[in-house]
């Protein structure tokens, strides 16, 4: 370890000097300097956009403030008004083009109007669009079959839903009833849902309004980077434990956990920490749920769910976002001994495995398995931190890059000792970063994490676009 | 873990520790036959015989028409049938120095003759009426009572019960901050109605039934804590919870100065004040719950939070406030008890003309008999024998508490901390035979709780420390 920190220390003085240095030049030597470096370019992508003619985005902004409640909020001093995706760029009513590093909140999965996916769509729509569960049609099995194949173990069943906050709320749901228990444990920092319920899974103060938030309760989060503990798995599990035995009846009704925190900043957990902690929760008599909302359909690269990374095999997952790339769509799965609970009383979901959006899940599942975007997660993705550490080592003010896959978190300090978070600067990259051509987005309870999760067809010349766009604006400082 | 549990315990058994077990074994044996049989203190009192039914005739009575859920000290429970000062007598006339008090609860002796007259002094004159009428017992009582609080803390609602004490300090500053979260610590313990069960933290205590909106934060134990004696950082646990699982704002955090039912346990030192100020940030109140260590029970101070230099928002009380009679008291600024006029509240027998003529009664006791100071004097001494037992036994491995609010915990491995609950029960049982009744507590149940009534002398200290001092050399 001491050896390992030597290094680092060395490069903070050679960042430190050069800042120093940077400082003294004659301001005339900076602009001379800051005019030598050119702004990176988009990679290119064959494609034209078709002319806009819709209204403009003040237009737009002027209703949504009118008409919408006053909790949408929206990104950007100027807020984009986006007209047309492609793939993994969107662009805006001038025909600007954006690379998209953040797809729609972690959603679009295979990109932006993927041809195959939109004809699974269109061709459902003209035929059947709606007619509810009550009837039987082809498409929910069919999905429901092909997403089981995907899951370990005796995970078979799948409850449809239309949101991860309802496949959330079911979840929880489901482990109450299957325990017998009411207690749930999250983790602080966790996100997973804004419903009533699940908002009080969520452990985010600035997503909590003040309400009742039922029987939860957050347990330490196993955060390698700002953790009491640093990366000891075992330390964190004992707070779980600890939970347990003073804060619950020693029974628990269920734990749930991403396994990268998305909302909380791509946050991963301390290594091994789900496998001590499902032992703990299985022992107190509940289930753990794996939130793969965000880190599902093989985002992570190494597996297609996150939780495998961590060597656990849960008694429910629950997924949406990516499942559909974009489709309202979310899913339960659990073992049919869990599964039976819902048996005892009637439960039904309208749009729940809707025909439209089961043919573009499928699609979905399809577009994944034959482009390989796991694998090329795991590929563009590793290039892209890579890229990002050494990033990292060119600039203090980075504090740490994480995640997984397309995955990734980048979080700003404006002290590394202390990892004090640099919301300014945020915020001002965060700009700086659109004009040139870069939607990114930000996450971690103060709002100094880069969020780096793009459709899953990012390739590496858009992953160095990204990376040179954050040099050059970090430059900018 | 388990692994790791036992790599340690294999390391343990190597050779030199066997030496030191073995002389500890060979020491304990020497010891053996120099620790007398200690005798009870002279009392100069006999108790009339006894002519009631038997304690066997009674616990077949409990077992048939009492809830399943009263439980009993001891393998044969004794049947007490007289108290006097610091003492109990049961069936056969046999007496017991009282280490417990009931459960911290009769803090100026049993049957304390001033005590005992207001009760039936009032009793005679009027034993009921209600609030909705005046009378002068209660607001006397509010009157002595909030003259033993320091700030603006003057206005004050009765209630029965430390619970429901608990519970209504919990709905005002709900109503106050218009929050619904509270923090309290695990280990705690603040009552077991369906709101107050939430803050209280012990498995043992919580029903499987919706407790909703508390959070419990990481206990500063400096004996078993995971930061020791800093306080700062099991406070960061507080800030932690209030900037993750909840809206960035609280009604209140909740605790006791000393952990009664979770083990004689005292704070951190630093940790009080640290969560005070985070909590005064988001706008939450802070809540001193006060059951058992109020009423001069420390020693040192009248409060227990006293001792940590916060002026709470909300004082709880009760047990020791009426010597044993059913009653609590919620003590805040005029400012917050204004919440509770927004709707009706109202308690039948809170604050009723024989209790609070008893609570008064109580107050008058502790100051013209100085308890507080001699809780002091006499507690700092049984602290100090009983620390001095730690170094004679391995089986003691902490000795906590201040005043007559002791605790003594017992561990099979000092540096594993491995609760002894198996010696812990036996030990009870033999001090029992010997003559003492003393408390039990902690989440492992390995934990004796020494809070006896504050007349406790030290003859009677010497008594409970020798006690214990034979009963270990016995094992």
């Amino acid at each position: 370890m001491a050896a390992m920190q030597r290094p680092l220390k060395r490069t903070i003085a050679i960042a430190k000097q050069r800042a120093c240095f940077s400082s003294l030049l004659p301001s005339a030597a900076a602009a001379a300097a800051a005019d030598t470096v050119a702004p990176p370019q988009l990679p290119p992508f064959d494609h034209q956009p078709h002319p806009y003619n819709g209204p403009s985005a003040d237009e737009v902004f002027a209703k949504r403030k009118t008409f919408l409640g006053p909790s949408v909020f929206h990104y950007y001093k100027k807020p984009l008004n986006i007209v047309e995706g492609k793939m993994q760029y969107l662009y805006d009513d001038s025909g600007r083009r954006y690379l998209d590093a953040f797809a729609g909140i972690v959603t679009v999965s295979c990109g932006h109007c993927h041809p195959e996916i939109l004809n699974a769509i269109t061709e459902q729509s003209k035929l059947l669009q709606h007619a509810t569960t009550i009837y039987l049609h082809h498409t929910i099995g069919d999905f429901a079959e092909a997403l089981a194949a995907k899951m370990p173990g005796n995970l078979k069943v799948v409850y449809f839903v239309n949101s991860g906050s309802e496949a959330n709320e079911l979840a929880m749901m489901m482990a109450r009833l299957y325990t017998g228990n009411l207690g749930m444990i999250s983790l602080r920092n966790a996100y997973h849902g804004g419903s009533s319920s699940t908002l009080g899974l969520t452990a985010l103060n600035s997503w909590k309004y003040p309400i009742p938030e039922g029987h939860v309760h957050h347990v330490m989060n196993p955060d390698p980077y700002h953790g009491a503990f640093g990366t000891d798995a075992a330390s964190y599990a004992n707070d779980v434990q600890d939970h347990i035995d003073y804060g619950t009846s020693g029974k628990v009704a269920g734990f749930i956990a991403e396994s990268i925190q998305g909302v909380g900043g791509a946050v991963e957990l301390a290594p091994g920490y789900l496998k001590l902690v499902y032992d703990i929760i299985h022992k107190a008599g509940g289930v753990c749920i794996a939130d793969e909302v965000q880190t599902g359909f093989g985002r992570t690269g190494s597996h297609y769910w996150g939780f495998e990374t961590q060597g656990v095999i849960p008694d429910i997952v629950t997924m949406a976002k990516g499942i559909g790339n974009g489709l309202p769509l979310g899913a339960v799965v659990t073992t049919p001994e869990i599964a039976s609970v819902m048996a005892q009383k009637i439960q039904f979901n309208t749009f729940g495995g809707n025909p439209v959006c089961s043919a573009g899940g499928l699609a979905v599942l399809r577009v994944l398995d034959k482009e390989k975007r796991q694998a090329h997660c795991a590929d563009v993705g590793s290039y892209l931190l890579e890229r990002l550490r050494f990033l990292m080592e060119r600039h203090d003010i980075i504090g740490n890059v994480r995640g997984r896959g397309l995955m990734v978190g980048l979080e700003l300090v404006t002290d590394r000792t202390n990892k004090t978070p640099a919301k300014a600067e945020t915020a001002v990259v965060f700009e700086k970063l659109r004009e040139l051509g870069v939607l990114v987005g930000k996450g971690g309870l103060h709002g100094n994490v880069f969020r780096i999760k793009p459709p899953m067809c990012f390739s590496k010349d858009d992953a160095d676009f990204l990376v040179d766009a954050l040099d050059y604006s970090l430059s900018k400082l | 873990m388990t692994v790791f549990l036992a790599t340690r315990l294999v390391l343990r058994r190597s050779p030199p520790l066997l030496w030191r077990r073995s002389f500890s074994r060979a020491a304990v044996e020497a010891e053996k036959d120099t620790v007398a049989v200690p005798s009870l203190p002279l009392f100069d009192y006999s108790p009339p015989p006894y002519a009631g039914p038997t304690a066997d005739e009674i616990l077949a009575k409990r077992r048939e028409y009492l809830s399943p859920s009263i439980l009993h000290f001891y393998k044969n429970p004794v049947n007490i049938v007289e108290g006097k000062k610091q003492y109990l007598f049961d069936e056969k006339g046999r007496r017991y120095v009282d280490a417990f008090g009931g459960i911290a609860t009769v803090c100026c002796g049993h049957c304390h003759p001033d005590v005992v007259e207001a009760i039936v002094n009032q009793t005679k004159k009027l034993q009921h009426s209600t609030v909705l009428y005046l009378n002068n017992a209660i607001a006397d009582f509010a009157q002595a009572l909030t003259s033993k609080l320091p700030g603006n803390l003057k206005v004050v609602f009765f209630t029965n019960s430390g619970t429901e004490a608990n519970e209504l300090a919990i709905l005002i500053a709900r109503l106050y901050t218009g929050c619904h979260d509270i923090i309290s610590l695990r280990n705690a313990y603040h009552g077991n109605a369906a709101g107050t069960m939430g803050a209280t933290a012990q498995s043992i205590w919580k029903f499987n039934v919706v407790q909703s909106g508390v959070h419990h934060a990481v206990n500063p134990d400096p004996y078993r804590g995971i930061f020791g004696s800093d306080g700062e950082k099991y406070a960061r646990d507080v800030q932690d919870i209030i900037n993750f699982g909840t809206s960035g704002n609280v009604a209140a955090f909740i605790s006791e100065a000393i952990q009664g039912v979770g083990g004689i346990i005292e704070l951190a030192p630093g940790y009080l004040p640290a969560v005070y100020n985070t909590i005064k940030k988001t706008g939450g109140l802070f809540i001193a719950d006060e059951v058992q260590a109020g009423f001069g029970r420390t020693g040192s101070h009248f409060w227990g939070f006293e001792a940590h230099n916060v002026v709470p928002d909300i004082v709880t009380m009760a047990k020791g406030i009426g010597n044993g009679i059913p009653l609590g008291a919620v003590v805040t600024t005029p400012e917050i008890a204004e919440v509770l006029t927004r709707r009706s509240y109202f308690n039948t027998f809170g604050g009723n003309p024989v209790c609070t003529a008893a609570g008064l009664a109580v107050l008058k006791v502790i100051e013209k008999e100085q308890l507080q100071q001699n809780a002091f004097v006499v507690g700092s001494y049984l602290k100090e024998r009983l620390t001095a037992l730690k170094d004679k036994y391995e089986l003691i491995g902490d000795v906590r508490g201040r005043g007559l609010m002791l605790g003594v915990e017992l561990v099979t491995d000092r540096e594993l901390k491995t609760p002894a609950k198996g010696e812990t029960l036996h030990v009870m049982d033999q001090m029992k035979e010997l003559g003492v009744l003393i408390g039990k507590g902690g989440y492992y149940g390995n934990v004796f709780r020494i809070t006896p009534p504050l007349c406790f002398t030290k003859e009677d200290a010497d008594f409970v420390a020798d006690a214990m001092d034979l009963t270990l050399s016995r094992m």
